[in-house]
């Protein structure tokens, strides 16, 4: 693969993501108009009729749906996601306020499952039945059958209240940052793990590790330099979904637990304040971030894997 | 192998230390389910708002222990006319910023709130108040539109803004008041910081600084609060109260009830009205579901020191027999259906009281269809105006009586009211005199009319009147307040 079908390869990526963007958007704004008269929903209780068909009025909602959409599309574009109607501040603010806190905990996160889920899945993986393989394997199905939002809380009862060690919730220094990130790290690195430790096992009865191994490669070697190898493509894909998967709610439940101010949090908040701007913003927002991830994963992909090269 | 193991433990160790030495006295946190939208303490009516606002500003009146109506940052008020009540107010008082509060001050605060534009969630607040002016440097006149007897009872919720400060773009970010503690700094969404105004014109509080903080879980709060990280949650679950180290278990100017589509035709015989309030057991309710943190409300969404409360009234019986033998009378003896329509997730146990109570009116042959809703839905449900049979038939909610006063309950009642489903002309002939009587012993006599009338002829199933629970750390020593305000200044800490 040469540098021009890389590039070619990115701006089609890039193009199927603005599609995709845009289809979010569109489903958003249905059903932000399926889901009720946002003027009556805006509207406080004791609001009379006229009252709220001024609202409508004000909010344009007495155009034409098409008309709606259209007006509505033009302003994300020119990057006004609208006002925020909780805190009277732009929506798009109020969310970008909210994202490094979700990047910064969803990155660690990622760096747990990922670091810990691969090298626990070689090791199992290299030595089957083995202790280190039968332990990790059920804790890492455990940590897959249990509700995340629980395990967070478990989490919580024994390391903040039974051994008082770290802080129970909260954003104020890099201790509140374990639980909330060693949630997430355990949840999406048992998945990481169960799939590098097939792949691991599967490879250890290919050729080429009987091969290695008569040659007398010591086992260090042909686990970190062989197999790795080749089974980093299936771990950077589940990588690269575990984040998607991330970014599509666990991390937000977690969020809410551990009263990490990110985008979940605030999601959250605004739904129970019918703040519909933000919430708008905050999926948008989510979704360009996940559609930009899947985007990289693909190039990663594309990069590691020899036999896509030569297609 | 062996370095791995030498790693963890000391990163055990580590850990241990720093849980240590996270341990000195900290400042007071108080915990909120949601961030507050603004910090401007006229903007606003949410509670988790006001734990900080309430805290920064004052009103011209307060209430005092009892619930009652007192002076505060006004030292006497009296209605000169029908229509003008004038407040003579507190000299040597200043905001935060060094403005001077007075009669300039005053007008101003009332004025800017009930400005159209200003768009205050507070409207019920406002309503009938015109604007005030002032007399002289420390006496302002407030006027209404017509005679409005509730117009103290608005004035404990309308509090005081400076004139230059808040005419500024950012005063809901960096609020601005006289009260006891002052604005520090607003962590979005993370915590509010408040500190003693030194220079108070009160007894300076005790708490020197204070943080609201952003907890939304409420298994979290009690984590927290266990953990000792937290002194204050505000709204405990009944199941939570025993986990907290200390909790306080306040009745609350919360009533539910089940309001009756009186214009249904069923529902329009008033036999049958008071059959369905005797078919409910209150008192298991009230136990069971709610493990005693609420009791029977007296047939009035009033509790006793409120004006209006009418003293010989009492919770319904639980007589299903008697129930049974007036539907029988009303001329159905083998009973009806009926749907009954409750919110998801808004009221405490309000999915379980539902049930309850469809249960209930099933054992004397009315049978209810449980539908429950979406709250927006459930909001849409009580906008069907005026006399329509088709609307809901039974609605569950709460109707919260923060004015300590009667008139509260008026949209309720009247034929014309937004959420009313009840016509009776005399009920709005004397709710319409109850207001414009300026003089509270004969308007209250009017209103504990009203509810005697309402004993036969019944709006709503009466519930409960709800506690709140507080749980406090074991530090904190402090009494809540009737009105549900979260008052810093009273509290202390024995450490």
């Amino acid at each position: 693969m040469n540098h021009f079908s890389l590039f070619a390869f990115a701006l089609a990526r890039l193009r199927d993501g603005l599609i995709v963007l845009f289809l979010v958007t569109l489903v958003i704004f249905v059903l932000g108009h399926v889901i009720g008269d946002p003027a009556v929903i805006m509207a406080p209780v004791d609001a009379s009729e006229r009252d709220i068909a001024r609202l409508r009025h004000q909010l344009g909602l007495d155009r034409s749906f098409r008309e709606q959409f259209v007006s509505y599309f033009g302003s994300l574009v020119r990057g006004d996601f609208g006002q925020s109607l909780w805190q009277d501040r732009p929506a798009s603010t109020v969310v970008l306020e909210a994202l490094p806190a979700t990047v910064l905990l969803t990155f660690v996160g990622l760096v747990i499952a990922g670091l810990g889920g691969s090298v626990l899945g070689v090791l199992a993986g290299a030595r089957p039945e083995s202790v280190l393989d039968r332990s990790a394997n059920f804790l890492s199905v455990a940590a897959l059958s249990v509700p995340n939002f629980w395990f967070a809380l478990v989490l919580i009862v024994i390391f903040s209240v039974h051994l008082a060690i770290l802080p129970t919730s909260g954003f104020a220094n890099w201790q509140s940052l374990i639980l909330p990130a060693g949630a997430l790290g355990v949840t999406h690195g048992a998945r990481i793990f169960q799939l590098t430790r097939s792949a691991t096992f599967e490879e250890m009865t290919k050729p080429y590790v009987l091969v290695a191994r008569s040659k007398g490669l010591p086992q260090r070697l042909i686990l970190w330099k062989h197999i790795l190898r080749n089974i980093a493509v299936t771990i950077a894909t589940t990588i690269g979904w575990e984040y998607v998967r991330m970014m599509g709610g666990v991390a937000f439940a977690i969020e809410v637990v551990f009263a990490w101010p990110g985008i979940g949090q605030l999601m959250i908040q605004a739904a129970s304040r019918q703040d519909f701007p933000v919430l708008q913003a905050a999926v948008i927002v989510a979704g360009a971030f996940v559609i930009v991830t899947n985007a990289l994963i693909d190039l990663l992909y594309r990069y590691l894997d020899t036999r896509i090269h030569a297609a | 192998m062996r370095i791995l193991r030498h790693f963890v433990f000391l990163s055990l160790g580590l850990l241990f230390l720093l849980g240590a030495a996270a341990k000195p006295s900290r400042p007071m946190v108080i915990a909120v389910s949601t961030e507050p939208s603004t910090l401007d303490g006229q903007a606003v009516i949410d509670r988790n708002s006001r734990v900080a606002s309430g805290n920064i500003f004052e009103s011209l009146l307060d209430r005092g222990a009892n619930g009652q109506v007192i002076t505060w940052l006004a030292e006497s008020y009296k209605p000169v006319n029908d229509t003008t009540w004038r407040f003579r107010l507190r000299k040597n008082v200043k905001f935060h910023n060094g403005e001077p509060f007075n009669a300039e001050a005053a007008a101003f605060s009332v004025n800017r709130i009930v400005d159209k534009e200003y768009k205050t969630q507070r409207a019920s607040y406002i309503e009938n108040i015109k604007g005030a002016k002032a007399v002289d440097e420390y006496t302002i006149d407030v006027t209404t539109d017509g005679a409005n007897a509730v117009l103290p009872v608005q004035m404990t919720q309308l509090v005081m803004v400076p004139p230059k400060a808040a005419r500024e773009k950012n005063f809901g970010v960096s609020p601005i008041g006289t009260g006891p503690y002052k604005f520090v700094r607003w962590d979005r969404g993370r915590e509010v910081t408040l500190a003693a105004n030194e220079t108070y014109w009160r007894e300076k509080p005790a708490v020197k600084e204070f943080a609201v903080r952003i907890i939304p879980d409420p298994q979290t709060q009690i984590a927290a609060l266990q953990a000792g990280e937290i002194d204050l949650v505000l709204d405990l679950l009944p199941e939570q109260s025993k986990l907290a180290p200390k909790f306080i278990s306040m009745p609350a100017t919360e009533f539910s009830y089940i309001q009756f589509n009186a214009h249904k035709k069923e529902l329009a015989d008033p036999r049958v009205r008071v059959a369905l309030n005797l078919a409910v057991d209150k008192e298991t309710l009230a136990k069971t579901i709610y493990q005693g943190h609420a009791r029977p409300m007296d047939a009035q969404h009033l509790a006793k020191g409120m004006l209006g409360y009418n003293p010989n009234l009492k919770p319904y019986p639980y007589d299903p027999k008697r129930a049974r033998q007036l539907l029988k009378e009303a001329g159905y003896p083998e009973g009806f259906e009926l749907v009954l329509h409750a919110p998801i997730g808004r009221y405490l146990k309000g999915e379980e009281t539902s049930e309850f109570v469809a249960a209930q009116l099933k054992e004397v042959g009315v049978r209810v269809k449980l539908q429950l809703h979406e709250w927006n839905a459930y909001r849409q449900l009580g906008r069907i105006p005026g006399k329509e049979p088709n609307a809901f038939d039974l609605k569950y909610g709460w109707n919260s009586n923060e004015w300590f006063d009667a008139s509260r309950i008026v949209s309720h009642i009247t034929c014309d009211g937004t959420s009313s489903k009840l016509c009776n002309k005399k009920v709005d002939e004397l709710m319409d005199k109850a207001i414009g009587t300026l003089d509270q012993k004969t308007r209250e006599k009017l209103y504990q009319e009203v509810w005697a009338i309402l004993n036969k002829e019944p709006h709503a199933i009466y519930l409960l009147q709800q506690n709140l629970i507080y749980g406090l750390a074991k530090r904190l020593q402090w009494q809540p307040r009737l009105d549900d305000e979260v008052r810093v200044a009273a509290m202390r800490t024995s450490e």
